[in-house]
């Protein structure tokens, strides 16, 4: 599904990845790990398509696509879902218009009619369900007022509506208590199947406790130094990053 | 357009007329060396060809038409007062029949003490306008439409209001102004709004006329003690629009708000100044305005807070805020504050800034093509003022209408 071969990119003329390569399949759930720094948000963004960073080498397949050639929002309507670490706050806008907004916007690109009134109110409430959102939500403007928990359910919420192939989640899991972080979890469990694919950038393996990671890759300095299956993620929760820092020298 | 006054001059019998007339052309044309002139060029509207309307000309138009579905379609009451080329539609108007409702003589024209050209002009040449008197304790539920109907008219347009609002009384009102050939139009507007103790109003400017509309507008609010009075200015098309709206608090506990939206996408040029006297005490004030400006559109906002002496405990806030969304859009904003209480409460603002990269980027991000992200995000930044809009079925038109300027579904 997604193919990043030797992936160079900086910003302002400096270099965040050195040579990312990770092959993604349907049906799998990825997990990236790593110290503050090296790179993993920069991978987020650059896979949807953020602007100021520049490719300078490598290449991103999606679907047999190049990705980097695409908009944001074609990426978006091929099927490429980033849950922000930090979601936008949008005054003025609620949900309900900004997914409508979305959700017609990505059918239109499959040449799909827009969707039925009664229709988009009904898949609302069933995916409200499950991130256990309240009703007023509906009304609400997106993410405004909203503590850090309800915009990373939000986050989920919107995932669960665009039901993307790949979805990246950028620390997620950050500024979480254990309820939130449970019903995220359970959301991402809920909607994974074998045709669609995860990647859950994270810092620390409370997360993969929810969230079974069928691999776990070790970042560091801009490329993946370390692959193994859920137990590496314990192994660094016990010793930390540096022995990573070590293995990247080597 | 001063030969033009002076020729008209001896054909004025009316001595208040006539000596609004004198004032008019001793003041002279606006200029842009004036400072509340400075970026609005006042001879652009004249350039245009409009000559004035005397009294020969206030004729009724009894035959023209205004399709019924124009108007149902533009309307959110069945209280309509409508004027066509500034002289009062009887056949197409519906108004509140009530016993302590009073309309007074449309030719009321009154001793003006302005030192105002525009409302000088108003006082010597205004063909129509809704004098109107709100008995004590009458609550008018239906809001009262306005429409200024403009059809091929080449002449300056002087309308002049004046509205009574009674203690305990409470009434809205809605004005749009409206082009209905496509022609150039030009309405000049004096309106002046007293309420008195307790009394409620809510006023509202919908200037959307379209290309070639000018509009030159004095809205003069005076309040009396624990009233509430609420007039909101929204902008989308026209050629040149300039309001100025005036409010004098004269009784305590009173409570004012200034709301105003500019949505300006072409190459409109509106200018909106506000002043708000505070002359006693205990009152608060409350003014957001907020501009959007795109094509090679301008916007002035000058507003202005007095807290007089004896105005101690006042609260005055005052926000202007404006997004460009185009390099060749203008906005020249001055807030203004002159504090002699010292005991008061007052804040004012005014920032200018453009689409925030961030926002656009997490719109796209959902699937959302740049085009309808951007005018999702501009809707969101009017919408703060659209929410101080009481009237539910007018908010609800007026979204519609922005959302259609904006190209994006609700």
């Amino acid at each position: 599904m997604l193919k990043i071969h030797n992936l160079h990119a900086s910003i302002d003329n400096k270099e965040i990845l050195k040579g990312f390569t990770l092959e993604v399949n349907a049906g799998e759930i990825h997990a990236i790990m790593g110290p503050n720094g090296t790179g993993k948000s920069t991978l987020a963004a650059i896979l949807t398509g953020k602007a100021g960073y520049e490719i300078t080498d490598g290449t991103v397949e999606f679907n047999g696509e190049n990705l980097l050639e695409l908009e944001p929002e074609q990426r978006a309507q091929a099927g490429v879902f980033l849950a922000f670490q930090y979601p936008i706050e949008i005054p003025g806008v609620s949900n309900a218009n900004f997914l409508k907004a979305a959700v017609n916007e990505i059918r239109k690109s499959k040449g799909e009619d827009p969707i039925a009134p009664n229709d988009f109110l009904k898949l609302m409430r069933e995916k409200m369900a499950l991130v256990e959102m309240s009703k007023d939500f509906i009304s609400r403007s997106v993410n405004q007022g909203f503590s850090g928990g309800e915009k990373k359910r939000n986050e989920i919420f919107q995932m669960a509506m665009l039901d993307p192939k790949l979805a990246i989640l950028d620390e997620t899991d950050s500024g979480l208590d254990i309820d939130a972080l449970r019903i995220v979890a359970n959301g991402v469990n809920k909607l994974h199947t074998k045709e669609n694919a995860f990647v859950v950038i994270t810092h620390y393996q409370r997360l993969l406790d929810y969230i079974i990671p069928d691999f776990v890759h070790v970042m560091y300095d801009g490329r993946i130094v370390k692959t193994g299956d859920k137990s590496l993620a314990l192994e660094l929760e016990e010793k930390g990053y540096d022995w990573v820092k070590e293995l990247e020298i080597v | 357009m001063i030969q033009e006054l002076e020729n008209i001059l001896p054909t004025i019998t009316d001595e208040k007329q006539k000596a609004s007339l004198q004032k008019a052309i001793a003041l002279g044309v606006p200029s842009m060396k004036q400072e509340e002139w400075k970026y609005t060029y006042y001879n652009k509207i004249l350039q245009q060809g409009f000559t004035m309307q005397t009294s020969k000309g206030f004729e009724t138009l009894s035959t023209f038409a205004v399709e019924k579905e124009f108007l149902d379609a533009n309307s959110v009451s069945t209280n309509r007062i409508i004027f066509v080329n500034g002289i009062f539609h009887n056949e197409l108007s519906s108004i509140v029949n009530h016993p302590k409702i009073n309309f007074w003589n449309a030719n009321n024209i009154t001793e003006s003490t302005s030192k105002d050209f525009l409302i000088e002009l108003n006082n010597a040449f205004a063909s129509d306008g809704i004098f109107m008197e709100i008995g004590d304790h009458v609550i008018v539920e239906e809001i009262i439409e306005i429409f200024y109907i403009n059809t091929s008219s080449t002449n300056i347009i002087n309308l002049k209001n004046k509205v009574k609002v009674g203690k305990n009384a409470q009434i809205k009102f809605v004005e749009y102004f409206i082009n209905y050939d496509a022609q150039p139009a030009y309405n000049n507007v004096v309106t002046d709004i007293e309420v008195a103790e307790h009394a409620q109003v809510e006023w509202y400017k919908i200037q959307d006329g379209g290309n070639g509309y000018n509009i030159t507008d004095n809205t003069s609010v005076t309040q009396e003690k624990k009233s509430v009075c609420n007039v909101a200015t929204l902008s989308f098309t026209g050629a040149i629009s300039r309001n100025v709206l005036t409010f004098d608090v004269n009784g305590e506990r009173a409570e004012s708000h200034m709301n105003g939206l500019y949505l300006l996408l072409n190459d409109e040029h509106v200018d909106n100044r506000t002043l708000v006297n505070h002359n006693v005490a205990n009152c608060e004030s409350f003014e957001l305005y907020k501009g959007i400006l795109g094509g090679t559109s301008t916007g002035v906002f000058n507003g202005k807070i007095v807290v007089k002496q004896a105005a101690q405990k006042t609260n005055a806030f005052q926000s202007n805020r404006n997004i460009l969304l185009s390099n060749d859009a203008n906005i020249y904003t001055k807030p203004q504050l002159e504090i002699f209480a010292d005991d008061v409460k007052c804040s004012h603002g005014a920032t200018t800034s453009q689409i925030e990269d961030s926002e656009l980027f997490y719109l796209q991000a959902r699937g959302i093509g740049k085009e309808v992200a951007r005018g999702l995000l501009v809707f969101a930044f009017g919408a703060e003022v659209l929410e101080k809009i009481k009237h539910e079925k007018l908010r609800e038109k007026l979204q519609q209408r922005i959302a259609e300027l904006l190209k994006i579904e609700l």
